[in-house]
C-alpha cells in the first residue's frame, strides 16, 4: 500500500505531468503525419529523456507512443494514408466509411477503441508481470537464449515480408551487433581500425537512422500526400456506446490477441493490427459487409493494436527483451535511468512500477479528451507541408543523437543506417527485423556463449530444463512456420486446380 | 534503389562469407573451446543460407508487392536519374554537419542544411528561408538552454 501511495507522490510530481501532457501532444502530432512513424517518435525523444528524471522519461515514452499509435489513424481515415504502420491493416476499411460520409464513427471507434484496448493491456500488463517475475527469478542463461532468440524469430514473422529475407534482416542485425568489443574476449572485432567502432554499434543512432533518415529519404523519391480539404466534424464519441455493445465480442477478441502478440518478444503493434484485422475478417458474422466501411474490424484492430503496446512491456520488464520496437528503444531508457529490467524490478523498484502501471492509465484516459482536439485540428495539422517538416526532422536527427554521447561520429552513423535502412525497405527487406537484431545481438550472444561454456560445448543442456524446452519448441514452431504456410497453400492450390480441371 | 532479389541475395552471400571467414580469425579466449569466433561463424553461415535462398527466389511469394508510388519526375533519360538521387540528400547533409558544424558553427549549419532539404523536397524560397531562420532557432534553444547539450557557436553565437 505504501508502494501505491509513493507511486502516486511520483506521477503527480510536476515534471511528470509536464512531461506527459507534452509527450501527448507530440505524439498526437507526430503519429497523425504520413511518414513519421510511433517508434521514429520514440527514437527521437530518447535524447530529451537524457535529461529528465526516471519516471518523467518513462512516461514521455509511454505517453507519446500510445497517442502516436491512437492518432496514426487519423490520415489513415481521412486521407488512406496510414500514419503510422500500425494503422495500416485497416487504412482502406476506415477510408471507405469516410467517403460513406461515416468519418465521425471511424475516428471515434479508432479513438474509444484505442483507449480501451490501451487499458485492457494495462490490466494485463499489471496482473501478468508479477506472475511471470516469479517464474523469470528461476531462468538460467540458457531460457534467456531461448527467449531472446525467440524475440528474433517472431520479429521475422511480421506479415507482408518474404521469411527469407526477414531472417537475413536479423542475422544482419545480429551482424552488426558483433562490432566492437563486447564480446566473450574482449578483442576488437570487425573494427576495421576505426576508434569509434570500438565501444560497439550504438543503438540510438541506429533507430535514429533507420526510422527517420530513411523516412526523409522516401519522402525526397515520392509525391507529396494530397491536402486535406477543411471539414467540420459532428460529435466523435456519439454512437461509440452502441458499438461497443453490438461489438463486444470482436472488441475482446481484438484486446486478447493484441496482449498475446505484445507479450511475444519481438511481435508488436503492427503485426497485432494485422492478425487482429484478419480475424474479424473470417469470424464476422456479417462478412459481405467487410471492406465496404464496416466498423466491426476498425474495432477488433484499432483495441488490438493498442492493447499490443502495453502488454510489450510485459517482456521488456522482466528480461529486458523487447516486445517490439517501441519497448527496445524504451528498454535502453530503463538502463540509462537505473530501473534496470529484470524480475527483481517488481520487488525493489515496486512503487517506480506501479507509478509506470498509473501513467499508462492516465495516457489511455487522456488520449480521449486530447484526441478529440486533435481530430478536429486534424485538417490543420494535416495541412503542415512536408518540406518543412522533413527538414526540421533531418535537424532533429543530427543533433539528437549528437546529444546522447556527443559525439560527432554517431551523426555518421546515422546517415550509414538510413541509407541502409532505405535500401532494404526498398528491397523488401523489413526494418524491424534488422533493429531488433542490433538491439539483442549482445545478450543473445552473451547468454549463447556462456551456456556453450557452460555445457562444455554440449547442445543437450539447452533442451534439457523443461521451461528451455518448451522455448526451444516455440521459437524452431516460429522458424519451421512460414515452411508448414507454404507448404499448406501449395497443398490447397493443388487441390484447387484438379478440381478446376476437366474431367 | 529497387534491386534484383538475386543482387541482394548475392550481397548477402558475400558478407555472409567474408564474416565467417574473419570471425574464425579472431583469437580465442585461453583455455576456452568457444570464443568471440563462434557467434560471427554462424551469423555468416546463416546469412549465406539465405542469400541463397534469397537469390533462387525461394519465400518471394510471401511478398505483398507494394503499389507504385515513385516516379514523380516525368520520364525520360538523366533528368529520372538525377531525381532517383535526390535520396541521397539527406544522409549527405548529415554527413555535411558532420564536417560543417566545428567549423561554421551550429546556427549557420542547421539553416544550411535546412534550406537545402526544404527546396529538394520542393518548397518555394517564401517558406524556405524563414523556416531555414525559425527550426535551427528554436532547436538550438530547446536542446542549447534546456537540455544543455554542447552546440558548437562558431561564426554565429546565439544571442542567448
Amino acid at each position: 500500500m505504501n508502494d501505491m501511495l509513493e507511486a502516486f507522490r511520483l506521477v503527480a510530481a510536476a515534471d511528470v505531468v509536464l512531461a506527459i501532457l507534452a509527450s501527448a501532444i507530440y505524439g498526437l502530432v507526430v503519429g497523425s503525419l504520413p511518414g513519421l512513424s510511433a517508434t521514429m517518435a520514440t527514437a527521437l525523444l530518447v535524447p530529451v529523456t537524457f535529461y529528465l528524471s526516471p519516471i518523467a522519461a518513462v512516461a514521455t515514452i509511454i505517453t507519446a507512443s500510445a497517442m502516436a499509435i491512437f492518432s496514426g489513424d487519423i490520415p489513415g481515415c481521412l486521407l488512406r494514408i496510414p500514419g503510422t504502420p500500425a494503422s495500416a491493416a485497416y487504412t482502406d476499411e476506415a477510408y471507405a466509411m469516410t467517403r460513406r460520409g461515416q468519418a465521425e464513427v471511424a475516428l471515434g471507434a479508432g479513438l474509444w477503441f484505442s483507449a480501451i484496448g490501451g487499458i485492457v493491456g494495462t490490466l494485463s500488463l499489471v496482473l501478468m508481470a508479477p506472475l511471470l517475475a516469479e517464474m523469470a527469478l528461476s531462468f538460467s542463461t540458457y531460457e534467456y537464449f531461448w527467449l531472446a532468440f525467440l524475440g528474433l524469430m517472431c520479429a521475422t514473422l511480421v506479415a507482408r515480408s518474404s521469411p527469407v529475407k526477414a531472417i537475413a534482416s536479423m542475422l544482419l542485425g545480429l551482424l552488426i551487433a558483433c562490432i566492437g568489443m563486447e564480446n566473450p574476449a574482449g578483442t576488437p572485432r570487425f573494427t576495421f581500425g576505426v576508434t569509434n567502432l570500438l565501444g560497439g554499434i550504438e543503438p540510438i543512432p541506429a533507430l535514429v537512422g533507420v526510422f527517420a533518415v530513411s523516412e526523409v529519404m522516401r519522402a525526397m523519391v515520392t509525391p507529396e500526400p494530397p491536402k486535406l480539404p477543411r471539414r467540420k466534424f459532428g460529435s466523435i464519441l456519439a454512437g461509440q456506446w452502441a458499438l461497443t455493445k453490438k461489438y463486444q465480442w470482436p472488441m475482446w477478441r481484438g484486446n486478447i490477441i493484441g496482449i498475446i502478440i505484445g507479450v511475444l518478444p519481438g511481435a508488436g503493434a503492427d503485426m497485432a493490427a494485422w492478425v487482429s484485422y484478419a480475424m474479424s475478417k473470417k469470424f464476422s458474422k456479417e462478412p459481405e459487409k467487410v471492406g465496404t466501411g464496416h466498423p466491426e474490424g476498425l474495432v477488433e484492430a484499432g483495441a488490438s493494436n493498442n492493447a499490443s503496446l502495453a502488454s510489450g512491456w510485459v517482456p521488456a520488464l522482466l528480461f529486458g527483451i523487447p516486445g517490439d520496437t517501441i519497448t527496445a528503444i524504451a528498454i535502453g531508457v530503463l538502463y540509462m535511468k537505473g530501473l534496470n529490467p529484470g524480475p527483481t524490478l517488481f520487488t525493489e523498484r515496486a512503487s517506480s512500477m506501479y507509478a509506470l502501471y498509473l501513467i499508462f492509465i492516465i495516457a489511455n484516459i487522456i488520449m480521449i479528451p486530447l484526441g478529440i482536439v486533435m481530430i478536429r485540428l486534424a485538417s490543420l495539422v494535416l495541412r503542415a507541408p512536408r518540406s518543412a517538416v522533413m527538414p526540421a526532422i533531418i535537424l532533429l536527427c543530427a543533433v539528437g543523437s549528437y546529444a546522447t554521447g556527443a559525439n560527432l561520429f554517431s551523426v555518421v552513423m546515422v546517415a550509414a543506417f538510413g541509407v541502409l535502412g532505405f535500401v532494404m525497405e526498398r528491397n523488401g527487406y523489413p526494418v524491424a527485423a534488422l533493429v531488433l537484431g542490433i538491439i539483442m545481438g549482445s545478450m543473445v550472444e552473451q547468454n549463447f556463449i556462456t551456456s556453450l561454456i557452460k555445457s562444455d560445448g554440449d547442445v543437450l543442456p539447452f533442451i534439457e530444463r523443461p521451461v528451455s524446452a518448451v522455448l526451444a519448441a516455440l521459437t524452431f514452431g516460429a522458424l519451421l512456420w512460414p515452411v508448414g504456410a507454404w507448404l499448406l497453400g501449395r497443398v490447397q492450390a493443388g487441390r484447387l486446380r484438379a478440381a478446376a480441371a476437366p474431367r | 534503389m529497387q534491386l534484383s532479389d538475386r543482387v541482394t541475395g548475392a550481397f548477402l552471400v558475400v558478407l555472409g562469407g567474408a564474416a565467417a571467414l574473419s570471425g574464425s580469425r579472431l583469437p580465442a579466449v585461453p583455455g576456452q573451446d568457444v570464443g568471440p569466433a563462434a557467434f560471427p561463424m554462424l551469423i555468416g553461415g546463416g546469412l549465406v543460407l539465405c542469400g541463397v535462398l534469397i537469390a533462387f527466389g525461394i519465400g518471394h511469394n510471401f511478398e505483398v508487392t507494394e503499389e507504385a508510388e515513385e516516379d514523380t519526375a516525368p520520364s525520360g533519360g538523366w533528368f529520372r536519374r538525377l531525381a532517383g538521387l535526390r535520396a541521397l540528400v539527406p544522409p549527405a547533409l548529415l554527413l555535411f554537419y558532420v564536417f560543417a558544424v566545428d567549423l561554421l558553427g551550429f546556427l549557420p549549419t542547421a539553416a544550411l542544411i535546412v534550406f537545402t532539404a526544404a527546396m529538394a523536397l520542393g518548397a518555394r524560397p517564401r517558406l524556405a528561408v524563414p523556416i531555414a531562420i525559425l527550426a535551427p532557432a528554436l532547436v538550438h534553444l530547446v536542446f542549447y538552454k534546456l537540455l544543455r547539450v554542447p552546440l558548437p557557436a562558431g561564426l554565429l553565437p546565439a544571442p542567448w
